[in-house]
């Protein structure tokens, strides 16, 4: 029997829209039940906003025909008394994954390469360069479509849609009547249906298809090492699409105008699929997975003019101050985390305060969400166990989501997202009859009983049994305790926000009596003043004249004994950049963007404050010749992502060469990439400005010519610019050969490098980096961790310093770049450089060679008020880190991190206390074991992964516990 | 006299060979006698043991320090003047990989880990690679003695101390076996969820890691019973089939070397002290990494610990920035004995050269600067039982010197002499001759 006559039968027996009472069924079948029902004597929930007591509501052909306080009931109706009962407009499950229902995307970050396998490399078409023919091990997927697995926004729910009827009821159970049926798998999913919960056949369930599309931010789909598998990636490639659907149509539109010109467009099935999308008609639904990632969401989506929503991850408590800027309902799961059961007592060691803040906080995000203003929705996405969905909605509605909003955020807030005011969310007349009876007075009572569900007219009663009366002869029940309910009202978490940004903000700081590197004209200056006035150097030096304006709001620091330089600046940190380093599939990704990823909640921030860090060039990895495109920041710690970029800083782009770009270390099985060899790296690099400098043509014959536009390509356009000078190289090198090799490459293309990455042979080939003009960025004295660094050297710095090329020393490691003055004390012991100058490795160096010298770098007035205050000589390795300041304003101060630390452990420590005394009281919550496993997972924010302990570009496939 | 491998599948002979080499690492011979009879003089003397003499002199003879004080009377000895310098004992780097491994990237070239589980019967410095190019790199900062540190399995097996001068092997070898090497198992549940963990087919649940770690506890357990009771028959000559493993379990069990205990969570150091008083081993914590909240219990059980985090970042997002900076400095002031060392994990081999610079920067968070100094000299030697032969600037102990242009501690000064028992030492290396080459190289523009 096939499903549609199983379902048939089912129907016959009691439901069924599509038959009315005033059928006919053949003799010996039961008549159907009467399509006229009258509820009365019940609390008739009218909207979230309207309640009538003892209502009645009066419903004929699967719609409502009238609602509201003593109404006349109609002859032909079969009356439902409810006294003692609610009812409720049935809710509208905006966000049902069938398949998925517990697994929220993957927020761990794997690096792809070390997975050695090879189908990556020759994933598709237009994206770079795969492999020579021969060698494609995988061309793509098969069949029309986009060239990326992971990009189907032509899978259509509705096409492919199966009721699951096990899943339907458990939604009914819970009250809801209609759901949008989302699509599950890949970064640009497809596009949702709106079904309808009732058991019959599938046309008749569904309500609209071609709902939304849907974008998730989801790095683990996809076959392995498949581009894209880094969030920026997963981000470059959502952009790139939407352009090629903006391209799509002009170019069909240009062919049906004139068919008989030009070369014949393919047509694809994808980007035909994404064209509402593209215009604006049709909402796409976002899933970035983290806080941040909501921020960013919002932001491209807005770039592209799309209309949207956003999917919350649960964890909009770490940067609520964003929330204000997206302007987009948002879809809240009610899934939250339970305590973990330790085995000994002692395991609670192990739990750090993140996830403890992340279980206390969860109960609130829906209601802080309301409170930023934002439209929410609710949604089951994410329980395993259904039944825990009404008892975590009271824990919401006990840190203050108001029941009104939850209301509306399971009826109107839905129906209107989905386009379907007109149909659901309410017991107006004319809506669809979709409604549930509960016993009891409050949906929000997880004990009060849900009777029955209303489906367009036909009744869902309840699975289980209705409690049965007590006979006089029992005892009454103990009523349940409500101690773990109460320990859970109040939180204890503060807000991740708290205790950082600014300690002190003053209009203007003197610093007096201190020695004073400038790494300016001025060199060293003892007894030397240093002034900022908003923000700003006015002066530095011996004698420095303090407008009497300035009067009270002048702060003086005698520094007396201590040293102060500039703000240190890294030329080359992984370490606030969220959701992988690499783009480490295709050997150019140059269309990824380290700006779309920057973690402004990573910890590394202050602890490299903490050693005199104000700036740093946020680099991609180097696991392709051509990696991203980089950002340059400020670590003004507790800003938003975008506020820690430096808007000066020009444009760059990472580069690399040997080892970790022809794959040496990444295993037996990649040896398929082009390229393998140092003979074929510049080959690359020479194929794609070459591709480059078509683009640029094609555009310049566009412009001039006008026509059809050349499709933008994001790869192009990024390699474009640094024809055109507007964005600079900064390339991971080691051996002379491949450096001589890329510079002379670059020369014939009319390029000049900004700066050489580790160079760690760069001493071998001084004259030739000076005379090219590249500047040197390199380790003090890394080397042999694999065969191209053997004949590395610490006096390499000193060597190019000493033949004219502009050196500094970076950090690529969160721990160097803890302590980046020690490092540059290096150049001094190994070549002998000045100790002024080798300061400059570390400040005014990296400063020129990311082309931001105007701004920061050295104390001369009119540049920012980036500065540190140390106890003793920079350079000497007993000497503290006490201040650091970034434009007039301090960070840090070591003197007040014993109580900063100590907040946080007292805090840690009453979070434990709470959670013990909610495990140890009687009714304490068990979880499913989806939610005590989701207390440990780790948000993008903050996943050790990132948080680099050691070199990034060395890629070395030996790994430490 | 070291059994060669082809010798190991031989099991009478490899009982004698083992035998042998005990007897000898016992007998404290000089391994070569020092040619030199110098004076230093004009320098400032770091004894480390007792008082900083300034300016002060040494006399060397007989690869020994004959004399050290303000004057010193030798007529014979050729005058070596150091004024303006600092001398100080040669730096000891414990637990190290320098010598096992030469390029990180490249396998063939890795001799740190074993395979196996139980490896006491796997010796650490007859893998050293006596021309491997670190050598000279870690010497020229002045470290003169390291403990190449084998790694993996539960026992992981003993290492020498090993002098970074020397035709071979046998030549450079101080001390063996100097330790018992243990890698505690892993006490720390992996709460990573499923859904989050890389290889999914591999994840556990934690009460399976728990099972798998009350497993190789009771492994370790049942292994050191078992040993005991050989070499219980073994010292009453009772009649036992040699066993390569237990034999090598010998020195350990009697308690002439220590056993090491790498180990880096509290619970892991913790459960370490209670099982070594319970089997009475001398015990030295390798990694320590949380053992500053441990100090007292360390203290009071008279357990040393070779520090390897100094610059390691915080494990904890509730602990101060400079937790593990400050950590030799808790330590210390608790009575623990301390060693710092960079460690025996990625790159560590090339770190080990800045070992002066992870002392300084426990002097930076809190240490006294002399204190500081023994964690790299004397203290590393008391741990493991030379401290009568090195360590230290004293009347008989062996003349294995540094000579500094300044603070050793800072990064700024530069090691300009080095004598190892005696014989002065090459400061040239890999580093040096590329950098004189290429600084030689006539100017291309």
């Amino acid at each position: 029997m096939n499903w549609f006559a199983s379902v048939f039968g089912v129907a016959l027996g009691i439901s069924g829209p599509v038959l009315r009472a005033s059928e006919i069924l053949p003799p010996g079948h039961r008549p159907l039940p009467p399509d006229a029902h009258a509820f009365t004597n019940a609390r008739l929930i009218l909207d979230p906003k309207t309640i009538v007591t003892n209502g009645t509501l009066i419903i004929r052909n699967g719609r409502v025909e009238s609602a509201g306080a003593s109404l006349p009931i109609p002859p032909d109706a079969r009356v439902w008394n409810l006294a003692g009962a609610s009812l409720y407009p049935a809710f509208i499950e905006p966000y049902w994954v069938q398949s998925s229902a517990a697994q929220p995307i993957n927020t761990a970050q794997f690096m792809p390469i070390q997975n050695n396998s090879v189908e990556s490399l020759t994933a598709g078409g237009h994206f770079g360069f795969y492999g020579v023919p021969g060698e494609e091990r995988d061309p793509g997927a098969p069949g029309v479509g986009y060239e990326l697995g992971t990009i189907t926004p032509e899978r259509q729910m509705a096409a492919q849609f199966v009721p699951d009827l096990k899943g339907a009821e458990e939604l009914r159970e819970l009250g809801f009547a209609v759901a949008c049926a989302a699509p599950d798998k890949g970064i640009l999913r497809g596009e949702s249906c709106l079904i309808s919960l009732a058991e019959a056949n599938p046309n008749e369930v569904m309500l609209k298809s071609e709902l939304f599309q849907h974008i998730a931010f989801d790095t683990d789909s996809g076959k392995e090492n498949a581009y894209p598998k880094s969030l920026m990636g997963v981000i470059a490639a959502w952009r790139q699409v939407f352009l090629d659907a903006a391209r799509y149509a002009e170019e069909q539109g240009a062919y049906a105008r004139s068919p008989k010109q030009g070369q014949r467009p393919a047509l694809n099935a994808a980007l035909a699929a994404l064209q509402p999308a593209s215009e604006g008609r049709q909402r796409v639904i976002l899933e970035p997975g983290s806080a941040l990632m909501m921020d960013r969401a919002a932001k491209v989506a807005r770039e592209l003019k799309l209309d949207f929503a956003l999917v919350s991850c649960g964890q909009e408590w770490r940067r609520p101050d964003l929330v204000a800027g997206w302007g987009a309902p948002i879809i809240v799961p009610a899934a939250f985390p339970s305590l973990p059961r330790f085995a000994q007592e002692d395991d609670w060691i192990q739990v750090s305060l993140d996830p403890l803040r992340a279980w206390d906080w969860a109960p609130e995000n829906a209601a802080l969400l309301r409170q930023k203003g934002a439209t929410i929705a609710l949604t089951t996405y994410g329980l395993t166990e259904r039944g825990d969905f009404r008892k975590n909605l009271r824990r919401a509605l006990d840190r203050g989501l108001s029941e009104t909003d939850a209301l509306a955020a399971l009826t109107l807030v839905p129906a209107r997202l989905c386009g379907a005011e007109d149909q659901l969310g309410s017991l107006e007349a004319g809506k669809l009859a979709n409604f549930f009876i509960l016993d009891g007075a409050s949906y929000f009572d997880p004990e009060a009983r849900l009777r029955e569900v209303w489906i367009e007219g036909r009744r869902y009663p309840a699975k289980s049994e209705p409690p049965t009366p007590p006979k006089p002869s029992d005892k009454p029940k103990p009523k349940p305790t409500d101690k773990t309910r109460d320990l859970e009202k109040t939180r204890i978490a503060r807000s991740p926000l708290e205790g950082r940004g600014p300690i002190a903000s003053p209009q203007a700081v003197l610093i007096d009596d201190a020695t004073l590197w400038t790494c300016g004209p001025s060199g060293k200056v003892e007894n030397g003043s240093l002034l900022i006035v908003d923000g700003k150097i006015q002066g530095a030096g011996r004698v420095v004249t303090v407008p009497a304006e300035l009067g009270p709001k002048l702060i003086r620091v005698s520094a007396t004994g201590m040293h102060v330089t500039p703000g240190l600046i890294d030329a080359h940190n992984h370490s606030m950049i969220l959701g992988g380093v690499n783009e480490g599939t295709l050997p150019s990704t140059a269309m990824v963007r380290i700006r779309d990823v920057i973690n402004s909640e990573a910890g590394t921030i202050y602890q490299q404050l903490a050693g005199g860090l104000t700036a740093a060039n946020e680099l991609h990895g180097s696991a392709n010749p051509i990696g991203g495109q980089n950002a340059v920041i400020k670590l003004r710690d507790g800003a938003a992502p975008d506020d820690l970029l430096m808007v000066d800083a020009p444009p760059g782009i990472k580069f690399a060469l040997g080892e970790n770009v022809k794959q040496s270390n990444w295993g037996e099985k990649s040896v398929t990439r082009y390229p393998q060899t140092r003979m074929g790296v510049p080959s690359f690099y020479a194929n794609r400005f070459t591709a480059a400098r078509q683009y640029l043509a094609d555009w310049e014959r566009f412009r001039a010519q006008g026509g059809l536009a050349p499709r933008r390509d994001l790869e192009l356009e990024a390699l474009g610019e640094i024809l055109e000078g507007k964005r600079w190289i900064h390339c991971h090198s080691y051996r002379q050969d491949e450096i001589l090799a890329f510079l002379r490459v670059m020369e014939d293309f009319g390029v000049r490098v900004a700066t050489l990455q580790h160079v760690l042979e760069g001493y071998k080939i001084a004259d030739e980096i000076a005379r090219h003009g590249a500047g040197a960025s390199c380790f003090s004295d890394w080397w042999a961790y694999k065969f191209e660094v053997y004949d590395a050297i610490p006096y390499a710095g000193s060597l190019m310093h000493q033949r004219g090329v502009l050196v500094s020393f970076n950090s690529d490691s969160s721990d160097l770049a803890r302590r980046l003055n020690l490092e540059a004390a290096k150049a001094v012991k190994y070549g002998g450089v000045s100790e002024e100058d080798a300061l400059k490795f570390v400040t005014i160096n990296p400063a020129r060679q990311l082309r931001i010298d105007s701004k920061v770098g050295s104390l001369e007035p009119g540049k920012d008020g980036d500065f540190v205050l140390w106890s003793g000589s920079p350079l000497d390795s007993s000497t503290r880190c006490l201040q650091t300041w970034i434009e007039g304003r301090k960070y840090f101060d070591r003197e007040l991190e014993p109580k900063r630390a100590s907040a946080l452990a007292s805090e840690r420590t009453r979070l434990i206390e709470k959670a013990k005394a909610i495990l140890g009281s009687a009714d304490a919550p068990v979880g499913s074991d989806a939610s005590r496993a989701a207390f440990f997972r780790r948000a993008w924010e903050t996943t050790r992964r990132l948080d680099v302990q050691q070199c990034q570009d060395c890629l070395l496939p030996r790994s430490q516990p | 006299m070291i059994p060669s491998p082809s010798h190991r599948a031989f099991l009478p002979r490899i009982h004698a060979c083992i035998g042998i080499a005990l007897a000898l690492a016992f007998c404290g011979a000089p391994r070569r006698l020092g040619a030199e009879n110098i004076l230093i003089k004009g320098a400032v003397i770091h004894t480390v043991s007792g008082s900083v003499i300034s300016p002060g002199q040494i006399w060397i003879k007989d690869a020994k320090i004959q004399d050290v004080g303000e004057r010193i009377d030798a007529p014979e000895a050729v005058s070596v003047d150091l004024t303006g310098q600092h001398v100080y004992p040669g730096l000891i780097a414990a637990s190290t990989a320098l010598g096992l491994t030469e390029i990180g990237a490249i396998r063939a070239t890795h001799d740190m880990r074993e395979v196996g589980k139980f490896n006491p019967d796997v010796r650490s410095w007859i893998a050293m690679n006596p021309d491997s190019e670190l050598i000279p790199v870690a010497r020229a900062n002045g470290i003169a003695h390291i403990v190449p540190t084998p790694q993996g399995g539960l026992i992981a097996g003993h290492s020498g101390l090993v002098a970074l001068e020397g035709w071979t092997m046998e030549l450079m070898v101080a001390k063996k076996p100097l330790a018992l090497h243990v890698e505690w198992p892993e006490m720390n549940l992996d709460t990573t969820p499923k859904d989050q963990f890389r290889d999914k087919a591999k994840w556990k649940s934690p009460e399976d890691l728990a099972k798998d770690r009350r497993k190789d506890l009771a492994q370790l357990e049942s292994f050191f019973q078992d040993a005991a009771a050989y070499v219980r028959a073994r010292d009453n000559n009772a009649e036992v089939r040699p066993q390569p493993a237990w034999e090598a379990m010998r020195p350990c069990l009697r308690g002439d070397i220590p056993v090491v205990v790498h180990a880096d969570d509290l619970r892991a150091i913790q459960a370490a002290v209670q099982w070594a008083r319970t089997n009475q081993l001398r015990l030295i914590i390798s990694g320590g990494r949380d053992a500053s909240l441990a100090a007292s219990l360390l203290a009071s059980n008279q357990v040393s610990v070779i520090f390897e985090h100094v610059f390691t970042r915080s494990l904890r997002d509730t602990e101060p920035y400079d937790h593990l900076y400050h950590a030799p400095a808790a330590l210390q002031q608790a009575g623990v004995t301390i060693a710092l060392s960079a460690g025996t994990g990625e790159m560590s081999e090339t770190e080990i050269r800045n070992l002066p610079y992870h002392a300084a920067q426990a002097v930076a968070y809190g240490m006294r600067r002399e204190d500081a100094l023994k964690t790299i000299t004397l203290n590393p030697a008391k741990m493991f039982g030379v401290a009568d032969r090195l360590g230290s600037i004293e009347k008989g102990k062996e003349a294995t010197l540094i000579a500094t242009d300044g603070d050793l501690l800072d990064i700024r000064s530069h090691v300009t002499r080095m004598w190892i028992a005696g014989q002065p030492s090459s400061l040239e290396t890999r580093h040096t001759r590329l950098y004189e080459k290429y600084r030689r190289r006539p100017n291309a523009r």
